[in-house]
């Protein structure tokens, strides 16, 4: 009786997704304003959803909850402010530069922050990563004392024009970008040596521990990933808009992608974080004169709450039962 | 377990005593004189640390309940103590109302808040709850941010506390007013935990389904734990609208948030001095900072940029909470804890 129930539920949910993309299909065509929100929604959430793609990896591997990780991107925008227009690298020695980077604070945060803490309760774990990011906080204010800064343009600048829409070419670039990061992702775990033992690690430590694999190079090398995937959110995030204190509420409004995708869901992610993107956007347009201002930016909270009461463990995550 | 050579127990009520012996009680006395005659020995700058450090013992006692002994983690305390000092604040303002029905309002409001922002924590725990609280730090502060009421991004101004037509005004009489609450509020939590309710929040903690088969009621005390950790972070808020006589966001932001939970970790978790001597040591280590090290090492060392001053305190702090959950993640508690100890059992120690 229950399976039954399930299934029509699962059915109805479908039902009711399918009527949504009909219904922002049916919209994009009728009205303009329509087509720019989606694909700035769109777009932004892609970005959401790569950080919270690197989430997912540190949780999948490790089971460690990474609150730095709005400081993270942070520090790698300014990182790239520093490559790019500072030092005034072009862009094709001056990104390499940010990924080796994000790779270098990925492994210093994994062997001097987490390494030592190991098998400890959740809470010091989460609390340690509240640590690096307090900690990461001031480094930025340390070194970057500017309050924001714009990234040199690294997409072309011309429009396009779909319909009467008017749409800034770099939407699109992030959009592709975003989805090609993904796949290489998937590709990488799908037959990469490290990558398949990550996903081993993911499904039983001990089991990949007794096949000789070192459990603690896989840790490292998914913080790497995680801060490579969170630093290339970072710079496309800031070419779209500029390098603010706010980027790291950005890192926090990745979260409410990965509670709606599932904690441990790469597919949710990809998924979750287009419906925040467009929901923020969405939001932001047509609430503002009906709500106060900034409603935009509490909208992925907002998500968040209403998650937890409903389905706590996402659309795609997968459903813990624990023993005493 | 902790008492001195050759004292021993004869009677529950001698069991349960919170201060046992003579010398216990003179030292308690003794502590209590020294606090309470402190204004007369420090300047108007350092009283006024010690004020602030007299209200965030009050919120950290708040949170150690809520995540020391309860084990539900907060990462949005500093929402809450906003809640309480807006809730303080426009009760005084636009109702004219009397400040001590505002402090209690505002613990009340507090606490109301907290249990709504609580209801997730009856069906997920861990990184879930953590979560759900930041979002309820981004959502509180949105509201107070767009309220007209509030004052919006510039704030309010509150008058000074006042009972029965005295005002608290000068930095003396401030201190007397935070720390008596401050006293009570630390009493409060130190026997609530020695109750059936505490003793409910510690299993909770250890394992929270275990719990519930022993027949403790999780809906009932997660939630409770929720409103007695809000309400002293009302309280809190509160005194701290009172005292500052000028309220705007920032004053709420989510690094306050993280600092509390970094404050109860480094003084220890789950016990009743933690709160107290982390909120020493941070805001102490703060002072510090600001007064003597940043203008030495800028007076010293000319290279260095211009972010230094306001970019090496929160550094430091997220370095401490750091190597304290690596080095001693019982916190400042337990080494408190082997010194009385040690000095107790000196010069035999066995």
């Amino acid at each position: 009786m229950k399976a039954r129930f399930k299934q029509i539920f699962k059915y109805t949910l479908w039902a009711l997704f399918a009527t949504i993309i009909f219904f922002i299909i049916f919209l994009c065509v009728k009205s303009t304003d329509f087509l720019q929100f989606t694909i700035t929604g769109l777009s932004v959430g892609m970005v959401y959803a790569l950080i919270a793609l690197g989430f997912v990896l540190v949780w999948k591997a490790s089971s460690v909850a990474n609150l730095a990780l709005g400081q993270i991107v942070l520090i790698s925008s300014w990182f790239s402010y520093s490559m790019l227009e500072q030092a005034g690298l072009p862009a094709y020695i001056g990104l390499p530069i940010v990924v080796i980077f994000a790779l270098f604070l990925g492994w210093v945060i994994e062997r001097f922050a987490l390494r030592p803490l190991i098998a400890q309760p959740i809470l010091s774990l989460i609390a340690v990563t509240l640590g690096v990011g307090y900690f990461l906080e001031g480094l930025i204010t340390f070194i970057w004392p500017l309050s924001t800064a714009a990234l040199p343009s690294l997409f072309p600048k011309e429009v396009i024009h779909i319909g009467s829409a008017v749409i800034s070419q770099e939407y699109l670039w992030v959009i592709g970008i975003c989805l090609l990061v993904f796949l290489s992702l998937v590709f990488f775990f799908r037959y990469h040596r490290m990558g398949i033992a990550m996903r081993a690690t993911a499904d039983d430590q001990i089991a990949v521990q007794a096949c000789g694999i070192p459990v603690t190079r896989v840790f490292s090398t998914s913080w790497m990933f995680a801060c490579v995937v969170a630093a290339i959110g970072g710079v496309l995030i800031s070419s779209i808009g500029s390098i603010s204190h706010g980027l790291v509420e950005t890192g926090l409004k990745a979260f409410s992608v990965v509670i709606l995708g599932g904690l441990d869901s790469f597919v949710g992610a990809m998924v979750a974080g287009p419906v925040i993107g467009l929901a923020e956007t969405y939001g932001g347009g047509y609430l503002t004169e009906y709500l106060w201002a900034g409603v935009r930016d509490v909208i992925p909270f907002i998500i968040i709450i209403i998650v937890m009461v409903i389905k706590p463990f996402g659309l795609f995550g997968e459903e813990r039962i624990e023993r005493i | 377990m902790s008492l001195p050579c050759g004292i021993r127990n004869h009677s529950y009520a001698q069991d349960m005593a919170i201060v046992r012996t003579r010398t216990q009680w003179g030292m308690m006395l003794g502590f209590l004189v020294l606090l309470f005659t402190a204004p007369l020995y420090l300047s108007s700058y350092w009283l006024g640390v010690f004020n602030f450090i007299g209200i965030s013992i009050i919120a950290a006692t708040g949170l150690n309940i809520l995540t020391g002994f309860c084990g539900q983690l907060s990462i949005g305390h500093a929402g809450f103590i906003a809640v309480g000092a807006y809730t303080s604040g426009i009760l005084t303002t636009r109702f004219e109302l009397p400040f001590l029905v505002g402090l209690i309002c505002a613990g009340l409001m507090a606490g109301l808040i907290g249990i709504i922002f609580g209801l997730p924590s009856i069906r997920v725990k861990g990184f879930y709850l953590a979560i759900t609280t930041i979002a309820a730090q981004f959502i509180i502060m949105w509201v107070i941010q767009q309220w007209d009421w509030t004052g919006g991004q510039l704030g309010m101004t509150v008058p000074f506390a006042s009972i029965g037509g005295y005002a608290f005004r000068s930095g003396q009489s401030q201190f007397y007013l935070i720390f008596v609450i401050t006293v009570l509020c630390v009493f409060l939590a130190k026997n609530l935990v020695r109750t059936r309710v505490g003793r409910a929040f510690i299993a909770i903690r250890d394992n929270d389904l275990a719990a519930e088969v022993m027949g403790v009621n999780l809906t009932y005390y997660k939630l409770l734990a929720f409103f007695i950790g809000c309400f002293l972070a009302g309280i809190a808020g509160s005194l701290f609208a009172h005292w500052n006589i000028s309220l705007t966001p920032e004053q709420f932001s989510f690094k306050d948030s993280i600092l509390y939970v970094g404050i109860i970790i480094i003084g220890g978790l789950g016990t009743s001095v933690g709160p107290i001597l982390g909120v020493l040591f941070i805001r102490l280590l703060k002072e510090v900072l600001t007064i003597y090290l940043v203008p030495f090492l800028e007076n010293t060392l000319t290279m260095l940029p211009s972010g230094f001053a306001s970019g090496v305190t929160p550094m430091l702090f997220g370095l401490v909470i750091v190597l304290f959950l690596i080095l001693e993640p019982r916190g400042i508690a337990h080494r408190w804890n082997l010194f009385k100890a040690s000095y107790r059992l000196w010069p035999f120690s066995y």
